[in-house]
């Protein structure tokens, strides 16, 4: 009979201790480095989330911490259960007195940001993260998972590839590859390979007529679009103003067969913001892509 | 040139009221008074460039009935010099300063025609000016520049000179100077008018008009001792006048 | 004598003027090329002559304004905005844009080129109306200033509602002449030749300016009238030039002081030097905006702005400025 109280001792002993032990580890502080390469402290995963970058609020939703957010800046507007969140500001503009009244656990937010020094400076917990390419939003969805204490990134970064993939196999396998031309801007500002929509249309097998050295954003001459032919011209709305009055643009096989993709102010988000809707970004393109090529045959 | 009534005003003040004015033709009537009496006032409304109630008359014919290129031609307007030269720009020839004087003998597109350039040339001449005719004006010394204003202003060949202050930026040598050709203008028949505050360079005139606070005080030849009274009490007996050979100088009392 | 130092130096200019204009023809996207017999000979002159002659006619609209400018208020550091033309064009741009949304025709046949001189206009006649008239220099040029002011706070206003036009709107600011098309060659054609005439007709109201205001006025010259004509081809000028190519920077400014040394003094020959002045050194700077870094092109506010800047920063070091040597 002693022996057996004894062993359930031991048992009960040994339970405690592992759960004590379980406990500590689960509520040791962890540290993780930003993008300024200062290692931020969490004693536990933030309960109250202020994002002041879109892509970094459609990231947080993406990993299912939608619920976390208690603040939004101007420009986040999706999904649409955050839109009731309150608006904190732009970029130049921050809202500082209406992030302290509501006490946040953290501020997302991206390095060049101006108001870092003075949230701090308020005991605020900041932390930094540049989203400019495929590979940023990455590297950002799996140390969004370490801060929040979630493990989504790795199903949301498939779920980004599966769409990719969906969206290349709706473009139509040519011998030669399409050439896109992307404007951003009517001055004209071209997307170039290295920006992040440039990214997307690489990985959508698409050639894009502005060349790698010229930058992200380059300011190109018109007549070098006249020049390169291009097969599908892509531009949002607000810029289609009568691109087929350009002198010398009626010559492009893209204008003359109307082969030009108009983009809505909302898909215009979707494309240029370096985040989790990456893969509907493809899919966007690649059906209008599809369309024009198909119709115009 | 005959005023009569003749009134200015600048909103609800009046500059000068009720004149009465008589200037003789082919004569020097320089306009004194103490500072802001409405001298320039009255010279400005004599040239048509201020409005006026009542009559101002040049040879029987009213001012205010005569065209704008019309009235050009009879009168012309000498500004005070300015002591520094033009600041901005002004790198005009002399020949072409001369040559502004002829504008309101020009058509429209105001192309100069011969008997423009034969008049630059002679009043350029005249004031001995005709070897510095490619100058721009901002190289000149003062002296020479003022002779090229008196060559702009003969230019016009006008009958009635209207001159304001236009010893008050010289220097004795080239008052002398001007007063000089001045006597070779009256020579010639020309109405002079001008507005000065020397007083001693307004005794050399034939003619006096004193003005104060607007309303005129007394008219009259220089010569006359009731003109010098009247001198005298416009300027509260501060001042008296002494003979000095030829010439009458009022001196501080 | 004169008169053939100035036919000589006026073909001297225009002969400047037409090399520019060839080169215009010959340096694109591809860089300083001399390859003109490429396949796309015909596409390349749709857009490399409209865009060569533009830049000419918008730079000469340009410079005429800031000589106009310079001359009528006697001020070296006027410039063919100062009246608030270039708030109240930029002003125009930002609701042309603003707008687009709504669809209107009326909106569609103004289009921006429309909005931009419209809004010039209005930014000048708002100048006017707040001086009580063009009595005053002084007044005029003092409210120009509070004009600029007050529409370039409304810009910035703008740009903070509708942030996602701030880009647009800044190539309208820098200067823009990568998209000029035949029509707006014609334009400005009319418009420099209109502007001219008018203006060297009655320019040498203001040489007697040159005077002083009242002997001005004695030589017979209806001043006021031709002040509020000047005026009134400054914002003509203005406006068809800022429609077609933006707020180029310095143009105005500089072409006048670039062609003072030469042009002699009066006021007919100072303008028309400063009206070709202008087309050179806006087509100058276009051709390097398009030709350092091809296929990029440098915003060729920024070309003028150097270009102009470095010749007058010679020029000042040169000579003493004002006073007598």
């Amino acid at each position: 009979m002693r022996s057996m109280s004894h062993a359930r001792y031991l048992i009960v002993g040994v339970a405690l201790f592992l759960l004590g032990f379980s406990l500590a580890v689960f509520a040791a502080p962890i540290s993780i480095v930003d993008d300024r390469g200062i290692a931020v402290v969490f004693e536990k995963p933030p309960q109250r989330i202020v994002s002041l970058l879109p892509s970094l609020t459609e990231s947080v939703c993406a990993l299912g911490k939608c619920g976390a957010l208690v603040g939004i800046d101007r420009f986040s507007n999706w999904p649409k259960s955050i839109q009731g969140l309150p608006k904190l500001g732009g970029m130049g503009d921050v809202n500082i007195e209406r992030i302290v009244q509501l006490k946040p656990d953290v501020v997302l937010l991206e390095r060049a940001s101006p108001v870092i020094a003075r949230l701090h400076s308020l005991g605020i917990k900041t932390f930094a993260l540049d989203i400019k390419s495929m590979g940023d939003e990455e590297r950002a969805l799996k140390k969004l998972d370490a801060v929040l204490g979630t493990t989504e990134s790795g199903r949301v970064w498939n779920q980004i590839k599966i769409e990719i993939m969906r969206a290349n196999k709706l473009l139509p396998s040519r011998g030669e590859n399409i050439r896109v031309y992307f404007e951003v801007n009517p001055a004209p500002y071209a997307a170039g390979r290295t920006s992040f929509i440039g990214e997307i249309l690489s990985q959508l097998s698409l050639t894009n007529i502005i060349p790698e050295s010229l930058g992200p954003f380059p300011k190109i001459n018109p007549e070098f679009v006249v020049q390169a032919k291009p097969d599908v011209i892509l531009l949002t709305e607000s810029n289609a103003s009568d691109i087929q009055g350009r002198p010398g643009w009626s010559a492009i096989p893209a204008v003359s067969k109307n082969r030009i993709c108009v983009f809505t102010a909302d898909q215009n988000d979707v494309l240029v913001r370096p985040g989790p809707r990456m893969g509907e970004a493809a899919l966007i393109i690649s059906q209008c892509i599809q369309e024009k090529l198909s119709s115009s045959r | 040139m005959k005023t009569r009534q003749l009134s200015i005003y600048r909103g609800p003040c009046a500059i000068l009221t009720d004149l009465n004015l008589d200037i003789p033709q082919c004569q020097w009537t320089s306009i004194i008074g103490p500072n802001g009496a409405g001298k320039s006032s009255l010279l400005q409304a004599m040239a048509g460039l201020l409005t006026h109630t009542g009559s101002l008359t040049i040879n029987g014919v009213e001012l205010s009935t005569l065209t704008r290129k019309d009235l050009a031609k009879k009168l012309a307007w000498l500004d005070q010099g300015s002591s520094n030269s033009e600041e901005f720009g002004d790198s005009l020839s002399v020949y072409d300063t001369v040559m502004l004087g002829r504008l309101p003998h020009q058509g429209c597109l105001h192309l100069p025609s011969s008997a423009d350039h034969i008049s630059v040339k002679k009043t350029l001449q005249q004031t001995d000016a005709w070897r510095l005719r490619h100058r721009p004006l901002q190289e000149l010394s003062g002296g020479e520049r003022q002779r090229v204003l008196l060559a702009r202003l003969l230019a016009v060949d006008s009958d009635i000179l209207l001159m304001d202050e236009p010893l008050a930026n010289l220097d004795p040598p080239h008052q002398a100077d001007f007063l000089k050709w001045q006597e070779n203008l009256l020579a010639r028949g020309k109405t002079l008018v001008t507005v000065l505050h020397e007083i001693h360079f307004a005794l050399r005139a034939d003619h006096l008009i004193m003005l104060d606070k607007g309303k005129l005080h007394f008219q009259g030849s220089s010569q006359d001792p009731r003109t010098h009274q009247a001198l005298i009490a416009l300027f509260d007996g501060r001042i008296r006048l002494e003979k000095l050979g030829n010439d009458w100088v009022a001196l501080p009392n | 004598m004169q008169k053939n130092y100035f036919l000589s130096k006026l073909c001297g200019l225009l002969i400047l003027s037409v090399i520019l204009v060839v080169l215009g023809t010959l340096l694109g996207s591809t860089g300083a090329s001399w390859n003109v017999l490429g396949p796309d000979q015909t596409i390349v002159f749709d857009i490399r002559l409209p865009r060569s002659l533009g830049a000419y006619l918008a730079g000469a609209l340009l410079g005429l304004a800031g000589g106009i400018a310079q001359s009528l208020f006697r001020n070296p550091l006027a410039d063919p905005y100062l009246l608030g033309s270039a708030s109240g064009a930029l002003l125009g741009v930002g609701s042309i844009l603003c707008f687009a949304y709504l669809g209107n025709s009326w909106l569609e046949i103004i289009g921006l080129n429309g909005g931009a001189f419209l809004g010039a206009l209005i930014g000048v006649l708002a100048s006017l109306f707040l001086a009580g008239g063009y009595r005053s220099s002084l007044r005029l040029l003092l409210s120009g200033v509070v004009i600029s002011v007050i529409l370039g706070a409304a810009n910035s206003l703008f740009t903070f509602i509708r942030p996602d036009l701030f880009q647009s709107i800044q190539s309208f600011m820098l200067g823009n002449t990568t998209l000029m098309h035949w029509s707006g060659v014609e334009l400005m054609t009319i418009a420099l030749f209109l502007c001219l005439a008018i203006t060297l007709i009655i320019s040498p109201a203001l040489d007697a300016l040159s005077l002083g205001e009242n002997t001005a006025r004695t030589l017979g010259l209806p001043l006021d009238q031709l002040r509020l004509v000047l005026i009134g081809i400054l914002a003509l000028a203005t406006g068809c030039a800022v429609a077609q190519t933006g707020l180029v920077a310095f143009v105005g400014l500089a072409a006048p002081h670039l062609v003072r040394k030469i042009s002699g003094g009066r006021q007919r020959v100072q303008l028309i030097f400063s009206c070709l002045g202008g087309g050179i050194l806006l087509l100058s700077s276009d051709l390097i905006a398009r030709t350092l870094f091809a296929p990029l092109e440098i915003p060729v506010g920024i070309v003028t702005a150097v270009l102009g800047g470095l010749y007058l920063l010679v020029l000042l070091r040169r000579t003493p400025f004002g006073g007598r040597s």
